[in-house]
């Protein structure tokens, strides 16, 4: 029998209006006891976590882990361990590998591979065609019966409303969802930034606002017509946060991602050309990011996904135009809207969770966590007053593609716990 | 290693807006004793001697690369260039490797053209020599903007007031984006006139659109700047052919006779689509600028160099030697 005592924590958790001042007693990974003064058993191991603020265990559910195939740019193992420095101890790993996770065997490979290199459980997504080349099914069935929770194409967008159709259709009576990612090919074009102001002032090539806005009307209207369930990954634009909203007030099952960057960020960030703003969808304008805040707040989107995008140093070196999209993001997400959201109160600690772990975990399919006596114990502890320097140095991840590298960013995860387990330090 | 101290020259030329009014000015200023210089049969000066300028051209432009050749050794600078070809990129040879390579070579100006916009700043930030854009993808051409503005400045030595049309493609051009900056610090109204698919809604606020060949007629420019139109933009849909072009947005003889009686400036950057932006009499049209805008750059380039050129490491001509 082992026993773990967390002193002195703030408790943050979705429902909870404001953190719970406790301690917490967790005897063989189940939470015993939670209440001010606990007792300390004489073997238990202790943390004094005065001042820091304990939440559920974060659940990114898009992450490109790179392996098999750019191991060169990530790992199972690298991009795990980036996770857990980031307070993460769940995500879905992205089919988009080389080979393409597009068959049962490799569900079952990639797997096996995460239960031998990741110290924390790694939910895998299947591609929803082969190759993903957007014309055939992938053989839904058998991946689904490997474990996997999503079918999604990744950033290959499905320009073909027929095999959409047919994709929500056969899925509709399995155990998975459709991740789709938002996108009209035909207008993004050889687009590398949101088009705009800037990208005239710039002289980089758009990628308009309407690409996204037309692709999410699209995807809802046909699961609309035909059920399924259906997840938009990578909302940026405030018009497709109003589709979303429309559909949702309609009653379908939908759910909705956006990323810490689009929430953080805008096109302003390109003055420079700094390639480690370059991703897709672009930052879009400071209108499109308070249509985000709003959207998540109000329920619209239902979840915060990095995205997570290793790219090596010399792809991320091409000039703007050929460097490759994509940014990474599961070191700075907690660290980052802890910044720019919680601590100026834009959005609570319990809103945060919710959207960083409760929805996700529900999305993958696994049970939620609750900090309540008699649950499962599986946590990330906060220090508000920390800070986590983003360095080259300091970053577990094997790329360093991130907009805040060389920042500061405030507050610092000091923990992670699995069970009885701590995984940091 | 670094060859200059940047706290007291500016060491690169990106963009117009890098610049200030002042340092605008200063540089025309510049060029002008520069400009007299090739009247004489010795046309050189010693200010950069024992300095080396580098030609780093991405994207074929022979005539852009002879003037900045000619400007630096005219100021006696050495010139080399350096070829590289777009698909090194693709090798696996990144532009950092070759800025590596650069930098162990100890040049002191690199002049940098290349189809990708942000290029050139990514090349300054990477190495201590000075960069001077030559031109970048989409996004700005400041020794050109220069001589243009220098060039209006010849006819017109008070520009404040008075009015320019860039007429085009002004999505797809460099040129434009940076014309607009500098006419707009000098004081001159600027307006566009082009299809609606070219000329984006996202134009600096300060640029009056124009959407008909009357409504520039109307506006009555001093100077009417022709932007060359890329062929290959029709078969990207931009407008359906060069006939419609032509007959829409250029300059037809109709048009031309409208502009000769009225004694309207052309300029052009070069080179021309003769039959597309304007019809051929257009050429042989005394207040067509096209050639001066050319002998202009040599100059206006040797102004930018010496501009870059911290003031103690300028072997400088003595008044005599300009003027004589």
């Amino acid at each position: 029998m082992s026993t773990l005592c967390i002193q002195n924590a703030c408790l943050v958790q979705t429902g909870e209006s404001s953190p719970v001042k406790t301690d917490l007693l967790i005897v063989d990974g189940i939470i015993q006891e939670i209440g001010v003064g606990l007792a300390v058993p004489s073997d238990a191991v202790c943390y004094d976590a005065a001042g820091q603020i304990l939440m559920p265990g974060l659940c990114d559910p898009h992450v490109h882990l790179r392996e098999p195939g750019r191991e060169d740019s990530e790992t199972i193992a690298s991009g795990t361990e980036a996770a857990i420095a980031g307070g993460y101890t769940r995500l879905l790993a992205m089919p988009n590998t080389d080979p393409p996770i597009d068959a049962g065997g490799m569900v079952t490979y990639v797997k096996s591979m995460a239960q031998n290199q990741s110290r924390i459980p790694v939910s895998v997504a299947g591609c929803l065609t082969r190759g993903r080349k957007g014309d055939k099914l992938a053989e839904i069935a058998d991946m689904a019966a490997q474990g996997a929770v999503m079918m999604t194409d990744c950033n290959h967008a499905l320009q073909d409303e027929y095999v959409l159709r047919r994709a929500l259709e056969y899925t509709r009576d399995f155990d998975v969802v459709v991740g789709v990612y938002p996108d009209t090919p035909a207008l993004s074009g050889e687009g590398v930034m949101h088009e705009g102001e800037m990208s005239f002032r710039l002289g980089l090539q758009g990628i308009p606002a309407m690409a996204e806005e037309i692709a999410i009307e699209r995807e809802l209207r046909v699961a609309c017509a035909v059920g399924g369930r259906i997840h938009i990954q990578n909302v940026s634009t405030g018009e497709g946060v109003a589709s979303i909203r429309r559909f949702k007030a309609q009653g379908l099952q939908v759910t909705a991602e956006t990323t810490p960057h689009h929430l953080l960020l805008n096109h302003s960030a390109l003055v420079g050309y700094h390639t480690r703003f370059k991703m897709m969808p672009p930052l879009r304008t400071p209108e499109d990011q308070e249509a985000l805040l709003a959207g998540l707040l109000d329920g619209t989107l239902d979840m915060i996904a990095t995205g997570h995008a290793p790219h090596t140093d010399f792809e991320k070196h091409l000039d703007f135009m050929h460097a490759p999209f994509g940014v990474t993001g599961l070191e700075t997400a907690l660290p980052a809207l802890y910044t720019e959201l919680v601590k100026t109160g834009k959005m609570s600690w319990a809103v945060l969770v919710e959207k960083m772990s409760t929805a996700p975990r529900k999305l993958l399919k696994v049970e939620a966590l609750h900090l309540r006596v008699g649950e499962r114990f599986e946590a990330t502890l906060f220090d508000p007053e920390g800070e986590t320097v983003i360095s080259r140095e300091s970053m577990k991840s094997r790329s360093f593609n991130s907009p805040w590298l060389g920042e500061t960013l405030s507050g610092k995860v000091t923990q992670v716990f699995l069970g009885n387990e701590a995984l940091m330090g | 290693m670094s060859t200059h101290n940047p706290v007291q020259t500016r060491k690169d030329l990106l963009t117009i807006g890098d610049l200030s009014r002042d340092e605008v000015i200063q540089i025309l200023d510049t060029a002008q004793p520069f400009k007299e210089l090739f009247t004489r049969s010795v046309k050189k000066v010693p200010t950069l001697r024992g300095k080396t300028v580098l030609n780093l051209f991405y994207e074929p432009s022979t005539r852009t690369r002879t003037s900045f050749e000619i400007a630096a050794k005219r100021l006696s600078a050495d010139v080399t260039n350096f070829a590289v070809s777009t698909s090194s990129v693709v090798k696996g040879e990144s532009i950092l490797d070759t800025i590596d390579t650069l930098q162990a070579m100890q040049v002191d100006y690199i002049i940098v053209r290349h189809s990708c916009s942000g290029v050139p700043e990514y090349i300054a930030r990477h190495t201590h020599a000075s960069v001077l854009n030559a031109g970048d993808g989409h996004h700005a051409h400041p020794t050109q903007a220069l001589l243009d503005a220098f060039t209006f400045r010849e006819v017109y030595p008070d520009m404040a007031g008075k009015r320019i049309v860039v007429a085009g493609d002004i999505l797809h051009s460099r040129v434009a984006r940076s014309v607009f900056e500098v006419m707009h610090m000098l004081g001159v109204e600027v307006a566009t006139f082009g299809p609606a698919t070219l000329v984006p809604k996202t134009i600096p606020s300060y640029v009056r659109l124009l959407k008909t060949f009357d409504e520039v007629l109307e506006f009555n420019p001093h100077v009417l700047y022709l932007l060359r139109l890329q062929l290959e933009r029709q078969k990207a849909n931009f407008f359906p052919s060069m006939r419609e072009y032509h007959n829409r947005y250029g300059v037809t003889m109709e048009r031309f006779k409208i502009l000769r009686e009225r004694g309207t400036w052309i300029m052009h950057p070069g080179p021309v689509n003769r039959g597309v932006e304007l019809v051929d009499d257009v050429m042989t049209y005394p207040r067509t600028l096209i050639n001066q805008q050319v002998e202009n750059g040599i100059a206006i380039r040797m102004a930018v160099l010496y501009h870059l050129t911290p003031e103690e490491q300028k072997r400088l001509p003595l008044p005599e030697e300009i003027r004589s």
